[in-house]
């Protein structure tokens, strides 16, 4: 038995809690999220001095590994982290990745032009998640109800496939799922983006509040290596080097990856500065929060409304801004 | 009128063929789908229902970019080529009227770079390096100068004229690649062009072929496996998972087969259990072994196990009752009949039941390989078939039967090699076993002779009788 010692040693790392564990980072394909692949490959980390171990998720799952407590940080949207709050494990966000400018979409079937000729179809998205909140948000800006429109439970990573096979009319994904759809099935089109409502999605890192009370130091210095990569893939010298990292973290080419880039606004340090003070209105993540916060109530995501407060803690981003 | 002799005696009931014959119809077996996959790609008229694009454009305002080698329909293309065909009129319109849009440098070396997949396809670029902008500033000036022509694809005379039509306003500028130096205002687009094909899910073997040997010499990031170390991990859980099944199972089916008791207190549960589908516990196992290899290779034996159980009991039931009868007629202990009756009894049989519940293994693979952290070859196979690069998808699948055909072949060889007696041997397996048994069979032969020689030196010494 060469195995047992092996297991029982796993087992034992696994139960202590030792200080020099990585910080274990869940990120999806969100190109706001791909983003953390530059520092990740040009070691930014380790000339940081923090030891991070990112692990590459399809979006829910990432979340579901954050709530069984397999990572310390999960990267969401400021939605999803009240309904994982809810449901499941809260988490404090210390990070704005950037907000969806157009690469959340609903891409409906050839031959339906306007979210109002959605009535009665079907659409294919994940249900209770961003992709939701986008749909729902849609028909509001529409007149519409959510009734007006059935819905497929469906893997955001899977609706490109479920759309070409025409099972639903439409889908609701964010780039690249949403882009390949619409390669999938030529003459689909997006009929609403989140570019129609700017600062209804923000993306955060989110992190586990035990693991932020412990490595507070820890996480100042990925705070720190985020604002290196924002930099440097908002210089227009270097799209080339970046738009290689990015796509090749989703496997697809640079050429596809560029109009993303439009898609996910990445705030460099002042532009977050803003969107983190406190507010009315989409235009900074509070109000944003707060926005989503009622409209998950009313929409039945949850019963009970979350203390947005208690989810945001912009004082590293503060405390980076008042250093430099 | 007689038909010639090698029309002759082919449908023969339950008579084996002579072994050319034999062998022409396994090569066949395999020529004859690899002949249709060619018939159905290589003959134009063969169905190609789609358009596959050779030399794509980007569309202003639209997120979705066609890049050389996707597919569209036939009816969308000229919708595609109208499109761009507008934009270039707009480009024209706005230069005659002198009032040019600016700020279009990313733009333009953009459309430079729509001449990458031509400079690939003719091979004047490695495919990895389609962003080597002076290379393809200096292709525009050949293609406009005409001392280089493509001829895969052939350039439409309207690409020509605005390749011609660019180089002059690049050539004022500048004779060889500068980022700064490429002009403010939008360069032409040139016109997509494409050619029928078959869907994006029949690649043609060429494709397919040209995709799997990229695919198993790229340099990889840092970080993330090779092919070869995919291919690794695969082979590895399979080979884990039903070590720990054979483990497990051998046992436990043995001792069902040959004691009732066992048989009542086990099999119906077994029975029971192996209804249940093994991917139902994914979540489970994820959730008790975390991510990792571990749920993905104890999938693999909980799939793979129960049927071990039941199916080895079976064999070991259908053991020739009458080796039993003698063997408690010779007065055998029940561990004796154990080891020394059944297990050599049956290990002929239970080794074929081995290979074909390793079939059965390697079917759980893919869904083993999804779970918790999604690892492997199927790793592969899901992004790539996510993306529609189903000429990247082929080859793993070819190369997983290829796997699994080639140990199925090697084992059912071996069984001849190990047990020559249960009649399944070939000239080949015997002579490699007699030449491995060779050192054996003369320390016998010598043991032999020198216990006769022993007896023919004492022949008096008294026997003992009963």
């Amino acid at each position: 038995m060469k195995f047992l010692p092996t297991i029982l040693a796993a087992a034992l790392t696994l139960a202590s809690p030792l200080a020099a564990a990585p910080l274990k980072i869940a990120y999806s394909d969100w190109p706001g999220w791909v983003a953390w692949e530059i520092g990740i490959q040009k070691g930014w980390f380790k000339e940081a001095g923090v030891d991070v171990e990112f692990q590459w998720f399809d979006y829910v799952p990432s979340m579901d590994a954050f709530v069984a407590g397999k990572v310390d940080a999960v990267c969401m949207t400021n939605g999803d982290a009240l309904v994982t709050g809810a449901t499941g494990k809260p988490s404090v966000g210390i990070l704005i990745n950037d907000f969806s400018n157009g690469n959340d979409m609903i891409v409906a079937a050839p031959g339906i032009a306007s979210i109002k000729e959605l009535k009665g179809k079907k659409v294919g998205l994940e249900e209770g998640f961003v992709t939701h909140l986008l749909l729902l948000t849609g028909l509001e800006k529409n007149g519409m109800k959510a009734e007006d429109v059935t819905l497929v439970n469906t893997p955001t990573n899977e609706t490109p496939q479920v759309l070409a096979s025409k099972a639903v009319d439409a889908i609701s994904a964010w780039q690249p799922n949403s882009g390949q759809a619409l390669k999938a099935l030529p003459g689909s089109k997006p009929v609403f983006t989140s570019a129609d409502a700017p600062g209804i999605i923000y993306d955060l890192l989110y992190v586990s509040a035990e693991s932020l009370e412990k490595n507070r130091a820890e996480w100042a210095k990925v705070v720190k290596v985020w604002y290196r990569i924002a930099e440097y893939i908002r210089d227009e010298e270097n799209i080339d080097d970046a738009l290689k990292i990015l796509s090749g973290r989703v496997k697809i080419s640079p050429e596809e990856y560029e109009p993303f880039l439009k898609g996910t606004y990445i705030l460099t340090l002042d532009e977050a500065l803003k969107r983190w003070e406190k507010g009315e209105g989409l235009g900074n993540v509070y109000g944003s929060s707060k926005v989503v916060n009622d409209f998950n109530l009313k929409a039945g995501v949850y019963k009970k409304l979350q203390d947005v407060d208690k989810y945001l803690d912009p004082s590293f981003t503060k405390a980076l801004a008042t250093k430099e | 009128m007689a038909r010639p002799g090698i029309l002759r005696n082919w449908f023969l009931i339950r008579r084996d063929l002579p072994q050319s014959r034999a062998l022409t119809l396994t090569a066949l077996s395999f020529l004859l789908p690899i002949g249709v996959w060619c018939a159905v790609s290589y003959v134009p008229w063969l169905w190609h229902p789609d358009v596959k694009i050779e030399l794509s454009a980007e569309r202003e305002g639209v997120t979705t970019v066609f890049t050389a080698g996707d597919h569209v329909s036939p009816e969308f293309f000229p919708e595609f080529v109208a499109a761009v065909r507008a934009e270039n009129e707009a480009v024209l319109k706005a230069r005659a009227t002198a009032s040019p849009a600016s700020g279009a440098r990313r733009k333009n070396q953009r459309i430079l770079r729509q001449l990458a997949p031509v400079a690939v396809a003719n091979g004047w670029l490695a495919h990895d390096d389609t962003q080597n902008d002076a290379v393809i500033y200096q292709l525009l000036g050949d293609l406009a100068s005409g001392r280089k022509t493509s001829t895969n694809p052939q350039l439409t005379a309207e690409n020509l004229d605005i390749i011609r039509s660019n180089r002059a306003v690049l050539a004022a500028a500048s004779n060889e690649f500068v980022f700064s130096k490429l002009p403010d205002e939008p360069l032409l687009k040139l016109v997509p062009q494409g050619r029928p094909a078959n869907p994006v899910y029949l690649p043609a073997p060429h494709e397919v072929l040209r995709a799997g040997y990229r695919d198993f010499t790229a340099d990889v990031p840092d970080g993330s496996p090779t092919m070869g170390q995919r291919y690794q991990n695969s082979l590895r859980i399979i080979f884990f998972g039903f070590l720990w099944a054979c483990a497990v199972g051998i046992p436990v089916g043995i001792l069902c087969g040959v004691f009732d008791f066992f048989s009542r207190l086990i099999e119906p549960f077994v029975d029971f259990f192996r209804y249940m589908p093994a991917p139902t516990f994914s979540t489970l196992l994820v959730a008790v072994l975390l991510a990792g290899e571990a749920p993905k290779i104890a999938l693999v034996f909980i799939g793979t196990v129960f049927q071990m159980v039941l199916v080895i009991s079976k064999t070991t039931r259908l053991l020739d009752p009458s080796l039993l009868e003698a063997a408690q007629t010779l007065g055998a202990k029940p561990r004796q009949i154990l080891t020394s009756v059944v297990i050599p009894g049956i290990l002929p049989n239970l080794y074929n039941d081995l290979r074909i519940l390793l079939g059965w293994a390697w079917t759980w693979l893919v869904i083993a390989e999804l779970i918790g952290v999604k690892s492997g070859l199927t790793e592969f196979i899901e992004t790539q078939g996510r993306f529609r690069n189903f000429d990247r998808v082929f080859p793993i699948i070819i190369l997983i039967g290829v796997t699994g055909f080639v140990t199925d072949q090697f084992l059912s060889w071996l069984h001849g090699l190990m047990f020559p007696w249960a009649g399944k041997s070939g000239r080949l397996s015997r002579g490699i076993f007699s030449v491995l048994t060779l050192p054996f069979r003369l320390v016998a032969e010598g043991a032999r002779e020198r216990i006769a020689a022993n007896e023919a030196a004492f022949p008096s010494r008294p026997r003992r009788t009963p």
